[in-house]
């Protein structure tokens, strides 16, 4: 009796040894994990990654929510130089921060051992704008996986409506049309604005979380001739807070008063939700959500929506410049990740044109071969104008504080918004407050004798004479 | 001499066995609370960020501090931080108060409501915030829409400040009501209840009754929920973050919210001690006024 126990005893260890040799084999497969915000794009990717066709790999999503806890769960790994993610989709303005931090792999060192990556596979304005650290340095920290831009969608039943026409044209004196400049889109906005009808002109976002209201007002500030500073002096005061950017913040806070009452603290969330209800004639979205706006499981105005390019703006030196946003995010490799040759294998394998097509019908790739087929533009109805609009983006300071200095514009353009402050107050204070921060970094602020109208001017030069009709 | 050494040896052996007993518990208080304490005052001296080690740290004595409380914008945030805990911790304590009082009494269904009463507490604070944040919703949300069905107009409630303070006490009072009712309840309940008997024979009016007897005997424990209320009131952090993002600007940002954003976003870990001390300081000084207040509370009931 005891023989037997003691054989039945011995044949369950051996049974469980060899299971658990079994799992701990199958723990031995890699697993690549990647941080991102949560969405479409994400789907996207590991909708591809499905397909892999190395089985021992598995790709792992770590998402979070768009937004702050988003920047702050990869900047954390980074803190503590841990390897919880391996690759990680950041924001193109993070790059200075996290490369300048020393925690991301140079993809340099990529290009020169790979066979396939190379740094001409993508177009070098992408590969700069969502990996290049020091700006113009030819070194890279990320590849441009998720390419995006500020767009315009819009209802294009009310548009193409003969009585809204010839309504229109009575009111304003020209005709109803996509707009071409933000004068024209204050125009068209009042002209939707119907409150007693459920309807509103312009939908754009204005809260104070993460870069809800500064992707917007820069697109504006911008556009009028203002900028965010003089990246070579340093100068804050008299750029930001020139008479050209608060020409363009003010145009944007005018904006609001074509849309919901409360829209004010909108998030693209809530843009979405009142465009997909029909509540909005035009809105300012970013690219990244046409694949929702469009789809008409998703919105019941789909069918009666068209995508443009935003606006640009006639500044106070009668100059048109058009400039937007850039949004979308590049993607870097954990320093302390311990399974680089498993992901460069893997993004050798992504980054073929065949999984980066399938990427192209939802969101935007950034591989050069698919952006220049003869089939991208026809993938869907946005991507002709997403094509248009790579030629207009701008960006925030690509500089390592750039969290601080985010979250401080922020603050500011969210109490010009709220009406806390008026506009000139607002940038003023924002001005003051990065010259602060600049100046507790370290930058040597050097000033000049006198500071621009429209700083445009000074500082790589957009505007042209004649508003360029792009939609 | 023989039993003196005896005696001795016994004393001796018994503190060290006390110590033995205690030395876990002390070696993992040590290590998960003073150490991180003292870590954090260390830090607070030096200028550096966890993100950018290689630039080092470097010593700025009480720099930070100095920074700190220069700043404007953190007293506001105080200020605000007061303002918070100050409205909804009252509307807590009243309501819980009154809640408790009236499930106290035995009636019918009353642990099926006392349960469903306890469900919000049951939440995670940025849950909450979400929830609340599309329920204020200035367009589409249900606060809005059922002022308009009682013929009021609609408020945009996270778009400016006053209103937002009130939306986020609301959003905190829907949430920890709950908690004061729980222990108002366990309170009242307490009491015994002849004390109720004889006031009824000498004929105490109800109100005479609550204000003279359940609210005096009930008194420590309401004072431990209301400590306890004001300490977590005043590290509000994560509501905030999920309801207003600390806006319109900064003016819904509590002195936490200030904490997080620094240390986390900023990555200015040196300053983000300071503040954190700073809050440190001020939740001990409020914690030791209350508990003090507290052992004279016991000392007279």
């Amino acid at each position: 009796m005891l023989k037997k126990t003691l054989s039945s005893a011995v044949t369950s260890a051996i049974a469980i040894c060899a299971a658990l040799g079994v799992s701990s084999a199958a723990r031995a497969d890699t697993t690549l994990t990647f941080v991102w915000h949560a969405g479409t794009c994400a789907d996207a990717l590991m909708d591809i990654a499905k397909d892999y066709p190395d089985k021992t790999v598995k790709i792992v999503p770590a998402l979070v929510p768009y937004g702050p806890e988003w920047h702050n769960k990869i900047a954390s790994e980074f803190a503590i130089k841990g390897d919880a993610f391996d690759f990680a989709m950041w924001d193109s303005q993070s790059t200075a921060e996290f490369a300048g931090g020393g925690h991301a792999v140079k993809i340099n060192e990529i290009f020169d051992k790979s066979s396939y990556l190379k740094a001409d596979i993508f177009p070098p304005a992408s590969l700069s704008r969502y990996g290049e650290y020091p700006d113009g340095s030819g070194e890279y920290y990320g590849l441009p996986a998720n390419q995006d831009a500020y767009g315009l969608m819009y209802r294009k039943d009310l548009f193409e409506d003969p009585k809204e026409k010839d309504a229109f044209k009575a009111k304003y004196g020209y005709d109803l049309a996509v707009p071409q400049t933000y004068q024209q889109a204050r125009d068209i906005a009042e002209f939707f604005t119907r409150p007693d009808q459920d309807l509103y002109g312009w939908g754009q976002m204005g809260g104070r979380e993460y870069d809800f209201a500064t992707t917007a007002s820069n697109s504006f500030l911008w556009s009028f001739g203002g900028e965010l500073y003089n990246p070579q002096t340093f100068e804050v005061k008299g750029y930001l807070d020139s008479p050209a950017s608060v020409d363009g913040v003010q145009a944007y806070v005018d904006m609001f008063k074509f849309g919901p009452p409360g829209s004010g603290n909108w998030g693209f969330d809530e843009v979405n939700a009142a465009f997909q209800q029909g509540q909005l004639a035009m809105a300012m979205q970013w690219f990244y959500f046409n694949g929702s706006n469009a789809d008409p499981k998703v919105s019941k105005f789909a069918d009666k929506t068209a995508f443009g390019v935003l606006p640009g703006a006639v500044g106070r030196d009668k100059k048109f410049r058009r400039q937007f946003s850039v949004g979308g995010q590049g993607m870097g490799i954990n320093k302390y990740s311990k399974k680089l040759p498993e992901l460069t294998k893997f993004m050798e394998w992504y980054f073929q044109p065949e999984q980066q097509a399938r990427y192209a019908k939802v969101c935007q790739t950034g591989l050069k071969a698919v952006l220049e087929s003869a089939e991208w533009q026809g993938l869907n109805s946005y991507n002709r104008q997403f094509s248009t609009a790579l030629a207009y983006l701008n960006d925030y300071w690509h500089l390592p504080e750039y969290p601080v200095l985010l979250d401080q514009l922020q603050e500011e353009v969210s109490n010009a918004v709220s009406g806390t402050k008026t506009v000139q107050q607002a940038l003023s204070d924002a001005a003051e407050k990065h010259e602060r921060t600049l100046q507790r970094a370290g930058y040597d602020i050097k000033r000049g004798d006198s500071t621009p109208e429209v700083p445009d001017q000074k500082i790589s030069p957009v505007g042209v004479d004649e508003v360029v009709v792009v939609n | 001499m023989t039993q003196i050494d005896a005696s001795n040896r016994k004393r001796s052996s018994g503190r060290l066995m006390i110590l033995g007993f205690l030395s876990p518990s002390l070696a993992i208080l040590l290590f998960m609370v003073a150490y991180p304490i003292f870590s954090l005052v260390y830090y607070s001296f030096f200028n550096f960020s966890a993100l950018r080690p290689a630039a080092g740290m470097k010593p700025v004595g009480l720099g930070n501090y100095e920074f700190l409380l220069g700043d404007p914008e953190l007293w506001e945030r105080f200020v605000f931080t007061g303002e918070f805990v100050a409205l909804c911790v009252s509307a807590q304590m009243l309501i819980g108060i009154f809640i408790g009082y009236q499930l106290q009494k035995n009636f019918r269904g009353r642990d099926l409501l006392f349960t469903a009463l306890m469900l919000p507490m049951m939440m995670s604070p940025v849950v909450v915030g979400f929830l609340w944040r599309y329920m204020f919703n200035s367009e589409w949300g249900v606060i809005n829409y059922l002022l308009t069905v009682i013929g009021l107009g609609k408020v945009d409630w996270l778009g400016q400040t006053t209103a937002a303070l009130f939306a986020a006490a609301a959003a905190d009072t829907w949430m920890w009501t709950p908690f004061i009712v729980l222990l108002a309840t366990a309170a009242f309940r307490g009491i015994p209840e002849t004390i109720y008997e004889a006031a009824e024979v000498d004929g105490a009016s109800p109100a005479y009754t609550f204000f003279r007897i359940t609210l005096p005997m009930s008194a420590p424990v309401l004072f431990i929920a209301l400590i306890l209320r004001l300490i977590d009131s005043f590290k509000q952090y994560d509501l905030f973050f999920a309801l207003t993002g600390g806006g319109p600007g900064s003016s819904t940002e509590t002195v936490s919210f200030a904490v997080a954003k620094t240390a986390f976003s900023y990555f200015y870990t040196g300053e983000a001690s300071a503040l954190a001390v700073v809050l440190l300081v001020i939740i001990i000084g409020l914690s030791m006024i209350l508990v003090r207040h507290l052992n004279k509370m016991g000392e007279r009931y």
